[in-house]
């Protein structure tokens, strides 16, 4: 999975990934620097993905840093980054990988991905 | 509850004498105007219409695109069409897209009115209900199995929300902005609402999967969490500061939405797509959730959202003492002005 992910992370500032599942379960995360909390212990996270209902993609701008995020045929993917990113690039690649996304199966409790043979 | 009938018509001239006619009939129902299909959608979205008169031949979205649109995402919401060119094949295209009434033009405007207070009265056939509480009276609804559609009233915010419920399950829930699960929360925080109650759930399609109770609970965990933020601990010595800041936020500071648009004007010029500016707290449960998802990363305060909802205008919510909305053609230069009003 991490091989997906490669050309987003190895841009500067990229500081890491996160995939949800539409019911708001995290299947997958990868992030360059630790966390000060694991993002699996806030139980908001459904309600988060729930109130994206709807949306293809979003550019959310904070003071410090930025989010996209992209609809995948399995779910939402957050890409976390700093303020400097070129977003466009992050899209572009974002848009390279959903091909790739499409053979990953979530399993039905949402918690594992398997590859579509 | 006064009712909200929205009139779709390119005619301006049409617009306002039935809007002035219908004024005598205000204490029923409310007008709003939409100069085409699209503008309508974006007002089906935002607020709770209880019927829409339609013409068909509009710029940019016609009546039938309009009507196809309202009855795949609104299906309880009845349409008249309205026209000044009619054919035996139009009025047979209508009816079979679900149109519930077809007038043709000139018409009178008391034969109207009458046919939308004949269809508005059937919102309420199943009876009416003032200051309840939202979710105690929901908890019944899905003891008797019921199959009806409950429109909604909050006495304390004037929010306006609509339930769909199919043999006593919640299917569906809609709120300015808000549809499915979210929307279910918001209404159940209501704690004094007036309602009415229509007995048919023309909403076929389950947009809510979770039973009432676990809704219930976590609308009031919402509720509760929402209710800490806004009241947050004041020392004395902060008085001052805060009372200093809300001058700043109030109105009287220049209107942010001319100063978006003068930004957006300046520095891009017509290429940046604008359609259409208006502040609209109906996102603000939205807003919160992304504020919260930033607060964890250590993100700083959110400046704004891009949202493309594959939809011919993308949004952009720009937080503030109230949020502004704008509209903008979803081939506007997207990063530049992200750039600019992030700035």
């Amino acid at each position: 999975m991490k091989k997906l992910f490669n050309d987003i992370l190895s841009m500067e500032d990229v500081n890491g990934i996160m995939l949800f599942s539409f019911k708001g379960e995290l299947v997958y995360k990868l992030f360059l620097s630790p966390l000060p909390e694991e993002p699996e212990n806030k139980d908001w996270w459904g309600l988060f993905i729930r109130s994206l209902n709807g949306v293809r993609e979003a550019d959310l701008i904070f003071e410090k840093s930025k989010f996209y995020i992209k609809k995948t045929e399995i779910g939402y993917l957050i890409i976390l980054m700093g303020i400097f990113v070129p977003t466009a690039m992050v899209r572009l690649n974002c848009d390279m990988l959903l091909p790739a996304l499409k053979k990953i199966k979530i399993s039905k409790k949402g918690k594992s991905i398997f590859k579509k043979k | 509850m006064i009712k909200k009938v929205l009139i779709v018509d390119d005619d301006q001239e049409m617009l306002l004498s039935l809007k002035e006619g219908f004024e005598k009939y205000n204490a029923t129902f409310s007008v709003l105007m939409a100069g085409d299909g699209l503008v309508a959608t974006e007002k089906l979205e935002k607020e709770t219409i209880s019927l829409v008169i339609t013409d068909l031949r509009m710029p940019r979205m016609d009546g039938f695109a309009l009507l196809s649109k309202i009855m795949e995402q609104y299906p309880d919401i009845p349409v008249i069409i309205m026209t000044g060119y009619s054919t035996p094949e139009m009025e047979r295209l209508a009816q079979e897209g679900g149109a519930v009434g077809y007038v043709e033009k000139p018409f009178m405007i008391d034969d109207l009115a009458n046919k939308v207070l004949t269809t508005l009265r059937k919102e309420s056939e199943g009876g009416t209900l003032h200051s309840v509480s939202s979710g105690m009276f929901l908890q019944l609804i899905e003891m008797e199995q019921k199959t009806c559609t409950i429109r909604l009233l909050d006495a304390t915010s004037g929010k306006e929300g609509v339930l769909f419920f199919c043999d006593g399950e919640l299917f569906d829930a809609r709120t300015a902005g808000l549809k499915g699960e979210a929307a279910a929360y918001k209404i159940f925080s209501w704690d004094e609402v007036s309602l009415s109650i229509q007995n048919e759930c023309r909403q076929k399609e389950r947009k809510v999967h979770r039973d009432i109770n676990a809704i219930l609970l976590e609308a009031m965990r919402l509720k509760d969490e929402a209710g800490e933020a806004e009241e947050p601990e004041v020392v004395e010595e902060e008085i001052e500061e805060i009372e200093e800041l809300s001058e700043e936020l109030e109105p009287e500071t220049p209107d942010p939405l001319i100063s978006i648009q003068t930004r957006l004007k300046e520095e891009v010029g017509e290429r940046c797509g604008l359609e259409d500016i208006y502040q609209d707290n109906s996102w603000d449960g939205f807003m919160a959730q992304i504020s919260r998802m930033g607060a964890f990363f250590g993100a700083g305060k959110l400046k704004l959202i891009y949202l493309d909802r594959s939809e011919p205008n993308d949004l952009i919510l720009v937080p503030g003492y109230k949020t502004s909305i704008l509209l903008v053609n979803s081939k506007c230069p997207r990063d530049r002005i992200i750039t600019i009003l992030s700035e």
